[in-house]
């Protein structure tokens, strides 16, 4: 059983690797996106994108010009369209997240590509000082480069946007909202 | 079909929600809520450092049901206190026995609301004594976050058994769980009257060395009308053993005096002067 659970994570992992995105703008620090859709769509944080130009840097090292075509600080969501030709949109999960389950995300903390974090739902609630806002709250170690990146289930499905560390506790931004936002 | 990691991944949600069926918050400090376990019917187990007030206590259950809760008793020695509360409609936790559980075991930190921290068993040893002269069955550290509000709550096995109650309040190198058999006796006791009795013989001291393979505790300070004091144990004395305990370190006298010595006589072996010779004293109850 046990070769099959990390077997099963490295495939999960290797599949959402393909709709992951690298950040940049300008000589500010590297953030993460998602692929969101095949019309060159890719979502982010809001905080790592300052400007309207960015790179993004695909799975396979392809490097797109990004357009920042809309934020919302709120919700700290970007939205980068690049040109679409032959990206790989992530697949996503809408249905609730219980307490317990495993979660893992992919970013680019401290200057790493790729990098995966494993972890489980927290909860999904309100966070004391954040406002009326639901957060999905993961007992994961994130750090500032997963901002923006994916917060994916056990299947590599993503349930959130990874957004912020509060109390120790990676917050990520609920598909739901995302997907609002992304419309 | 579901891939093994999904199977697995649904196995710990459904651990973690049976579980968390029986974790309360406990509102018994300004801020921030505590943990607490359902332990038996009407009583719920937390740790005694998070319990800040006396009255107007409360618990809130899962659903959000908020009820009034008395304090039983409250043990600092374990960091345990036991509440009790009327009309507590949720399942009582389902205990593990500490010696199934081994390093490397997945387990779950389980705190109010049912929120959850996912780790493993790091240590596990025998018996301790805590800093405050508690008496722990077996010494468990899980590798797990220890959030704010998760002491008084449940560590679980994969299968939503519960090891022992979770606190930060033992150690400052991280949380550590009391394990299922010390917090039932605890709370057993707590429940029927109200405290942990210890023996007591009002005497201050510190393990001197006698030659190159014993060691004695020499008496430092004697209090005043203690049993020590009437049994005329005198400063400079050094206790050798206890009846037929030898006497290394407090830890060991601490050890001996257990609640069925209090109000009976105990011999012990002391030396004073360089000559060995014998005091009886009455053991008296912790303060």
């Amino acid at each position: 059983m046990t070769s099959s659970l990390t077997a099963d994570l490295a495939v999960a992992a290797q599949q959402l690797a393909l709709s992951t995105v690298k950040i940049r703008e300008g000589r500010n620090g590297i953030g993460t996106g998602v692929i969101w859709n095949r019309n060159g769509l890719v979502i982010t944080n809001a905080h790592v994108v300052s400007g309207r130009r960015v790179t993004v840097e695909t799975f396979d090292g392809s490097i797109y010009a990004g357009h920042v075509k809309i934020k919302d600080s709120s919700r700290d969501l970007a939205a980068i369209v690049i040109e679409p030709s032959g990206l790989s949109p992530a697949p996503t999960r809408a249905a609730l997240l219980r307490p317990g389950e495993l979660v893992f995300a992919l970013g680019n903390p401290f200057g790493l590509t790729g990098a995966l974090a494993t972890g489980v739902i927290h909860q999904v609630a309100p966070v004391a000082g954040l406002g009326t806002a639901i957060w999905i709250q993961a007992d994961i170690r994130l750090a500032p480069g997963n901002s923006g990146g994916p917060l994916a289930d056990a299947q590599g499905r993503v349930v959130g946007i990874n957004s912020m560390i509060a109390g120790g506790l990676g917050l990520a931004v609920p598909l739901v909202d995302v997907e609002r936002f992304a419309r | 079909m579901a891939s093994t990691l999904e199977t697995f991944s649904n196995e710990l949600a459904a651990a973690t929600e049976s579980a968390g069926q029986c974790v309360v918050a406990v509102n018994g400090r300004p801020k921030t809520p505590s943990s607490g376990i359902h332990w038996r019917a009407g009583i719920v187990v937390t740790t005694n450092h998070t319990l800040q007030q006396e009255d107007d206590i409360t618990v809130t259950t899962p659903n959000g049901d908020t009820l009034a809760a008395t304090v039983a008793g409250r043990d600092p020695g374990t960091d345990i206190a036991v509440l009790k509360v009327r009309g507590l409609q949720i399942p009582v936790s389902e205990p593990v026995e500490a010696a199934s559980v081994k390093i490397g075991h997945i387990v779950l930190a389980i705190g109010r609301g049912i929120t959850a921290s996912l780790g493993a068993i790091s240590s596990k040893s025998g018996p301790w004594r805590t800093w405050r002269g508690g008496s722990i069955d077996a010494f468990i550290r899980p590798d797990v976050s220890i959030y704010t509000g998760f002491s008084g709550g449940a560590l679980i096995d994969a299968e939503g058994k519960v090891i022992g109650m979770n606190t930060s309040g033992l150690s400052r190198g991280g949380g550590l769980t009391l394990p299922a058999s010390t917090v039932t006796r605890v709370c057993d006791e707590l429940s029927k009257r109200g405290r942990i009795a210890r023996g007591y013989l009002g005497i201050g001291m510190q393990p001197v060395r006698l030659s190159s393979s014993s060691t004695g505790l020499i008496v430092l300070s004697v209090e005043q009308d203690g049993p020590a004091h009437k049994a005329g144990l005198l400063v400079g004395d050094i206790l050798i053993a206890l009846g037929t305990t030898p006497l290394q370190d407090t830890g060991e006298l601490q050890s001996a005096l257990s609640a069925d010595l209090i109000d009976k006589p105990v011999v012990l072996n002391i030396l004073r002067g360089g000559q060995k010779t014998e005091v009886t004293v009455t053991v008296g109850e912790r303060p």
